[in-house]
């Protein structure tokens, strides 16, 4: 009998336990924080999924909860998503473009602001709101007004897009890049027509996820000033109001009713942001490239 | 694969493809320069004629550049090319029939030579009769050979060998005949030197069945002799 | 002299790889003293040669000797690394490709690139090969140069069908050979593959060699590999190249021989290119 043919059991049952333990521990973490997510979530709709109907869209708020509506906050919120788009975008993708392909690294106005976006997505929104309050409302005297809410959510989303789109233009192999050049492209041209149309659907997943979660904050708009209660429809100049600020204000009333209908916007916020993000999802998968 | 079989597989590395066939060419048109040899080698010897002798001997010049362009050609391929398989067999067995051609054309110089060498002697004409026989056997065997190989023909091939067997059987009534010459010294000087032509063209015949054995280790991939002179029997 | 023996005179270099003599060879490229650092650190130094025209050179030798880095020279690539520096001159048909005011664009014109694991955009086919001539402004009868381009490349037949195919769907020669013809199609004079098939099977190989001998008609090819003995199928000339070691221990590449090919194979003048070629080389 040879050395080699002792027995092919394992001889360490206790790294086996430590694994096994691990792999309990890992599950334990999964289950814990989707149990509770889900609880919640159920809790919200059976609560409210009764008063999602034509009135809640099409009818502004009043003091009857059964009249009541959130037209102008869910008009408020979708306006409020596409500007975020339109001016996140071109701003976002422009420093990404700048930050990848043209700096200079070894500069230290490009390391500086290399820091900083990541400390930018870290401040809390709040941060904003008063920085929105100082500059916007009153500093340049745009007063309380939608766009006003618009701006300050795109510097709030923006750190996050930015960092989406530089995630995005890496990932575009060099090889690419060496490849254009070598066929006589300037630079323009090899960012204008290679590293953006293939970093175009890591670009718009970052948008788009960065906008949804630009729409569920509250503190920024209540101090630029949303109103809690607005009966008539947002215009771009105009005082507004949000979902998450309608939400916030039922809540606070004293009628068992109202909580009701929060727990309907509720409903109502989520399915838009669920809606944004499964568009994100879908095109990344759509669009996904194996290099 | 003959030939013909190889050129419906052309397609890849087909400069490589022409520069063994170009290598083939080259060959056979070296053999037909050793035929021409022979040829005026054979008639020289028959017909006592010095100057043609002379001509068979400057010939030999071509048949030298030939052998020396192949050598060169081969050393080329095996450095750039390095062929394996079949490729390989025929660029040694190219090799090898290259060498044999070469001696073969030594062999028919020879013959020259000792034309010129007893041009003014005695001869016996009925034995000189004699060589037209070996030499249009050799010949025959020559272009057998270089047929076979060039169309990759086993049979062809190892029928080099019953060839063989008659000019050896030749060879050997000639030697016969001239131990049976007499007593005259000058036929007897003669006799010795066209012993000696007689045994270069049984020479040539050896050398056409190595060429054969080429064939067949190009075919088989197998180096065997025909025949063994050792054991006569096997 | 008798019919018989009436000696023909053959051609016998009918086929044999002969170069023309050197009087007969035009230079496109003449290398005089090059030498590349990066950041301070020497790649590559006094490197000279002359490159002909309709000629394949083959750059050999052990890896980090600088081949590479040589070969990127051509066409500006060099440029792209930051803390690169070329030293000496380039002059391509006389006029030096590191002087002043001399434009990347107009030379990579001129000098095209297939690079050693296939690259192909992540477009059409079709919008693979017309890119160059798009960004150039080559746009006038844009269907002949891609359907010219994929023939010269060996590849229209294949694709013929399918232009609007996503180039990914290729298989790894094919895209190479996309690669080429992307080359091919804005018109170049000289053609540089840096190691064009280590990434390809044997087969994929044998198509690019082929291609190879049929485009050096045309153009003039500059191929860098670490294969010896594709060096040995397809290439007229050899460079190899070797490391020598500094003071320091810094490793620096060095030109060591340049000739023919069947001499650099057969009889090289250098022991150093002798034990590399043989396999000897420690």
């Amino acid at each position: 009998m040879s050395a080699s043919a002792s027995s092919l059991r394992s001889d360490r049952p206790r790294g086996r336990w430590v694994g096994r333990l691990f792999y309990g521990f890992l599950l334990f973490s999964l289950v814990l924080g989707f149990a509770t997510l889900g609880a919640l979530l159920v809790q919200v709709f059976l609560e409210g999924y009764k008063w999602v109907d034509l009135v809640l869209f099409l009818e502004p708020p009043s003091a009857d909860p059964l009249i009541a509506g959130a037209e102008p906050a869910i008009l408020a919120t979708i306006f409020l998503g596409v500007l975020l788009i339109l001016f996140t975008v071109p701003l976002g993708v422009g420093t990404a473009i700048y930050l990848e392909e043209y700096a200079d690294r070894e500069r230290w106005y490009n390391r500086l602001l290399e820091v900083n976006i990541q400390n930018l997505a870290a401040v809390p929104s709040i941060v904003y709101g008063i920085l929105g309050l100082a500059f916007l409302v009153r500093g340049i005297g745009l007063g309380r007004v939608l766009l006003a809410g618009a701006m300050i959510l795109t510097l709030l989303v923006l750190p996050t897009v930015i960092i989406a789109a530089r995630e995005a233009i890496r990932a575009v192999p060099d090889s690419i890049r060496q490849g254009a050049y070598a066929l006589g492209a300037t630079k323009w041209q090899v960012v204008w027509r290679q590293v953006l149309p293939a970093a175009t659907p890591g670009i718009a997943t970052g948008s788009i996820l960065a906008t949804s979660r630009g729409l569920g904050e509250t503190a920024p708009l209540l101090l630029v000033g949303a109103l809690t209660y607005v009966s008539f429809n947002p215009t771009l100049l105009g005082e507004f109001t949000a979902l998450p600020v309608q939400i916030y204000q039922w809540v606070s009333r004293p009628q068992e009713e109202f909580r009701t209908l929060a727990a309907a916007a509720i409903i109502v916020l989520l399915g838009i942001l669920l809606t944004l993000n499964a568009t994100a999802i879908w095109i990344r998968n759509r669009y996904e490239r194996r290099w | 694969m003959s030939p013909a079989d190889s050129a419906s597989v052309k397609g890849l590395r087909v400069s490589f493809q022409e520069e063994l066939e170009a290598l083939q060419a080259n060959l056979q048109e070296e053999s037909e320069f050793v035929l021409r040899s022979l040829r005026g080698a054979i008639n020289a010897l028959q017909q006592r004629d010095v100057e043609l002798a002379d001509e068979v001997i400057a010939f030999d010049d071509e048949v030298d550049d030939r052998y020396l362009a192949i050598g060169q050609g081969i050393e080329q391929l095996l450095a750039r090319q390095t062929p394996v398989a079949v490729d390989l067999r025929l660029v040694l067995a190219v090799l090898h029939i290259n060498l044999g051609l070469e001696r073969m054309a030594d062999l028919c110089v020879t013959i020259a030579k000792l034309t010129k060498l007893t041009a003014e002697l005695e001869h016996d004409a009925t034995l000189i009769e004699a060589f037209e026989e070996m030499g249009s056997r050799a010949e025959e065997m020559i272009r057998v050979a270089m047929t076979s190989f060039a169309e990759r023909d086993l049979v062809g091939a190892e029928s080099l060998v019953d060839l063989d067997e008659l000019i050896d059987r030749a060879n050997r009534r000639f030697v016969k005949h001239v131990l049976e010459l007499g007593n005259d010294p000058e036929l007897r000087e003669w006799g010795t030197r066209m012993i000696i032509v007689s045994r270069c063209l049984e020479r040539i015949g050896d050398h056409a069945v190595d060429i054969g054995e080429q064939t067949a280790y190009l075919v088989t991939g197998e180096f065997r002799e025909f025949t063994d002179a050792s054991h006569p029997d096997e | 002299m008798s019919a018989t023996m009436a000696a023909v005179s053959v051609d016998l270099t009918a086929r044999a790889r002969e170069l023309p003599a050197k009087e007969f060879r035009e230079v496109v490229f003449h290398v005089e003293d090059l030498g590349v650092s990066y950041n301070g650190n020497a790649a590559l130094q006094d490197v000279s040669l002359e490159i002909y025209r309709n000629f394949v050179t083959a750059f050999i030798g052990p890896s980090g000797c600088g081949k590479s880095t040589f070969i990127r020279c051509f066409n500006h690539l060099n440029g792209l690394i930051p803390g690169a520096v070329v030293e000496g001159k380039i002059l391509y048909h006389g006029e030096d490709l590191y002087g002043p005011h001399v434009d990347p664009v107009e030379v990579r014109k001129r000098i095209g690139m297939v690079f050693q694991k296939p690259n192909p955009f992540p477009k059409s086919i079709y919008d693979n090969v017309a890119f160059g001539p798009r960004v150039l402004g080559m746009t006038d009868r844009l269907d002949d140069r891609v359907e010219r381009a994929l023939e010269q490349a060996a590849l229209w037949d294949e694709v013929k069908d399918r232009l609007k195919a996503s180039a990914l769907s290729l298989s790894g020669g094919q895209q190479q050979r996309l690669c080429i013809a992307r080359c091919l199609a804005v018109e170049p004079e000289v053609i540089l593959m840096d190691e064009p098939a280590s990434a390809l099977d044997p087969i994929a190989t044998t198509r690019i060699e082929d291609l190879m001998h049929e485009l050096k008609r045309d153009y003039t090819i500059i191929v860098v590999t670490h294969n010896m003995q594709q060096a040995a199928r397809v290439a007229d000339m050899t460079a190899f190249f070797s490391i020598t070691r500094g003071e320091e221990g810094q490793r620096t590449g060095i030109l060591v021989e340049y000739d023919a090919t069947s001499k650099i194979f057969t009889q090289p003048s250098d022991k150093r290119t002798e034990d590399y070629v043989t396999g000897r080389f420690g």
